[in-house]
């Protein structure tokens, strides 16, 4: 056996590196859980829907029975809008751009068999649009255009049109490669394009196309009609904010309720996860210090020892090793083990979230496992410069 | 390393004494390779702080100890870890053993570092000090007498330019002794190196070159 171990590991105290092993397992296990965890609930809310985050708000104003009679636009004006922006809730706030001019589309299902219908897009701002970068484009003279639809259309057809008819079920991966044949009229001039799927949503329930499209069309097609929006998309900092609820019904606006709640949710959630990890933090921090405290007193009950190793021509840093060696070698080892024990509880409550989201696939655990590491790797630094500090102090004869 | 000198050299605890009267404290005291020196002593004089304040662990004192005409106060960690372990033994009055560990132990501890000594060579001087039934015994249970004598083999266990022993033969029988001054002659002989002796009465009879008076 290496002498200077034999040397060194007099006084070490097991019963104090155990407390700091486990107080730290815990510490290690709670944060990493606690991530871990946030992670996988959010797979779930973000499942319904990938391409508009929970948070987003779809506001409009109430349609009253009067109202309708009497012709009162239900549409936001300019100063509503910007009334709207400055609130203090509001972090970015975009409106719904309809479209002024004539739109038919078709698809072939077969040679026999094609769908026609009229019908008509929208635009939002495009940094609301989470589609992968480079799908959800459009520039001047392109004749492709990019098509988000509602996921209920889908829906209606899969379990309404197509179940009655006995016609095969589409996913959305074929409807992906299918093509749409978009007629648009308007101002004296008719053109054809070609409507590409890119995504379902089951935020919106419109036909929704990119915003540089909405532009350029509404200026060619229908120069002269200028409508005034009638849905927004806001972005909000805080969906349990009483002051958006209140700011809503003072103003005759009505949200999607259930979205709110979500989002509400997903908010409660971020915070309790929040809270968790930093119980796993402070529990972390404090069995850092029980194992500094025991370093500490291990180097000052063998001071002498150590003073005599660095006088017989032993480097400090070789007098540091072994405890360095120590304290880094129990934290990797806590490490390994939180890990285990993190895929073990993640692996049942897995189990569990399977029953009621099939679809559900796990994301990566890999956010948790860099976290690991990054903790790993600050606590050795500070350690390893802890250990070398109090032999330096014995070099310099300051114990 | 071929020269020790100390120039001016005083103790900071002596710094208000007029009386001062020694071959060593604020003198220009030379120490060569190949040379055998004896410091003599008396009781406070500070022997032990001499020997701290060449070996590099205590600095509290005023004017220079040149290494080859460098000031050791600039010597850096590296360097001094370097002269401890290949250029300058030290066989501590307080001996500073290991009582955890066996009379072998403590002589490969150091060994193992330098890797310089042979075990046979090492067997050889348990041998020659009568201490070879003591090789696996815990120090902490061995005679001050007998540690000496595993002390003296430590600080052999390195290459060295100078060996500064302090007080080395103060628990020991004359034939010991004798045997120790042989022991250490011969082998500083072989390495060409210096001794310093220090004793506060009794010493090592050794042809020296020089007799200082602390």
């Amino acid at each position: 056996m290496n002498l200077v171990w034999k040397l060194l590991r007099q006084h070490i105290s097991i019963p104090q590196f155990a407390g700091f092993f486990f107080a730290n397992l815990v510490g290690m296990v709670i944060i990493l859980l606690g991530i871990q965890f946030y992670n996988d609930t959010q797979a779930i809310y973000d499942g319904e829907d990938s391409f508009m985050k929970a948070d987003y708000l779809i506001v409009n104003k109430k349609i009253g029975a009067m109202g309708s009679i009497i012709g009162k636009d239900n549409a936001f004006s300019k100063s509503d809008i910007e009334d709207f922006e400055d609130q203090e809730f509001v972090e970015r706030l975009g409106t719904f751009t309809p479209s002024a001019f004539d739109v038919s589309a078709s698809f072939m299902m077969d040679a026999s068999m094609s769908f026609s219908t009229e019908m008509f897009f929208e635009s939002v701002p495009d940094q609301f649009v989470d589609v992968e970068k480079g799908k959800w484009t459009w520039k001047e003279g392109e004749k492709d255009i990019p098509i988000m639809l509602p996921k209920n259309y889908l829906d209606l057809y899969n379990f309404g049109y197509a179940q009655s008819r006995n016609m095969p079920k589409l996913s959305e991966g074929i409807l992906g490669a299918v093509k749409l044949a978009i007629n648009v009229r308007g101002n004296g001039k008719s053109d054809s394009y070609t409507g590409k799927i890119v995504g379902f949503s089951s935020r919106l329930n419109t036909i929704l196309i990119p915003e540089s499209f909405m532009k350029w069309a509404n200026k060619e097609y229908a120069p002269d009609a200028k409508k005034d929006p009638t849905r927004l998309i806001v972005e909000v900092n805080n969906p349990t904010d009483e002051r958006i609820t209140s700011y809503l019904q003072d103003n005759n606006i009505e949200t999607d309720q259930d979205k709110l709640d979500a989002s509400k949710t997903t908010f409660m959630l971020r915070i309790i996860v929040g809270i968790v990890m930093g119980v796993g933090l402070v529990i972390s921090i404090l069995s850092f210090y029980i194992l500094m405290l025991s370093v500490y007193l291990l180097v000052q009950k063998n001071s002498t020892k150590l003073e005599n190793l660095l006088l017989i021509g032993y480097s400090p840093a070789k007098v540091s090793f072994p405890y360095q060696a120590l304290t880094v070698g129990l934290n990797i080892i806590v490490l390994l083990l939180a890990f285990g024990i993190l895929f073990l509880i993640r692996s049942i409550y897995l189990g569990m979230f399977e029953n009621f989201f099939p679809d559900l696939t796990a994301p990566s655990i890999m956010p948790a496992l860099v976290v690991g590491v990054i903790l790993l790797v600050v606590v050795s630094i500070f350690n390893v410069i802890a250990v070398r500090n109090k032999v330096m102090s014995i070099w310099n004869r300051k114990g | 390393m071929d020269k020790i000198q100390l120039i001016n050299t005083l103790p900071d605890v002596f710094a208000n004494r007029t009386d001062i009267a020694s071959d060593i404290w604020l003198q220009n005291v030379e120490f060569e390779k190949d040379k055998l020196y004896l410091v003599e002593a008396n009781s406070g004089t500070g022997k032990s702080s001499l020997c701290s304040f060449i070996y590099g662990y205590r600095k509290d004192y005023q004017g220079q100890i040149l290494f080859d005409n460098e000031d050791t106060r600039s010597y850096s960690i590296k360097k001094w870890t370097a002269l401890r372990k290949k250029h300058f033994a030290l066989l501590w009055q307080e001996l500073r053993m290991f009582p955890e560990l066996t009379a072998m132990e403590n002589v490969q501890i150091k060994n193992k570092l330098t890797g310089y000594q042979k075990k046979k060579q090492i067997l050889e001087w348990f041998d020659m000090l009568g201490i070879s039934d003591k090789i696996d015994s815990k120090m902490g249970i061995m005679s001050f007498g007998q540690q000496q004598r595993v002390a003296l083999i430590r600080s052999l266990c390195q290459p060295f330019d100078f060996i500064f022993v302090d007080e080395p033969i103060s628990h020991l029988d004359d034939s010991n002794s004798a045997i120790m001054g042989d022991i250490l002659t011969t082998e500083a002989k072989r390495q060409g190196a210096g001794i310093i002796a220090t004793s506060i009465g009794k010493h090592m009879e050794l042809p020296y070159d020089k007799v200082f008076r602390l």
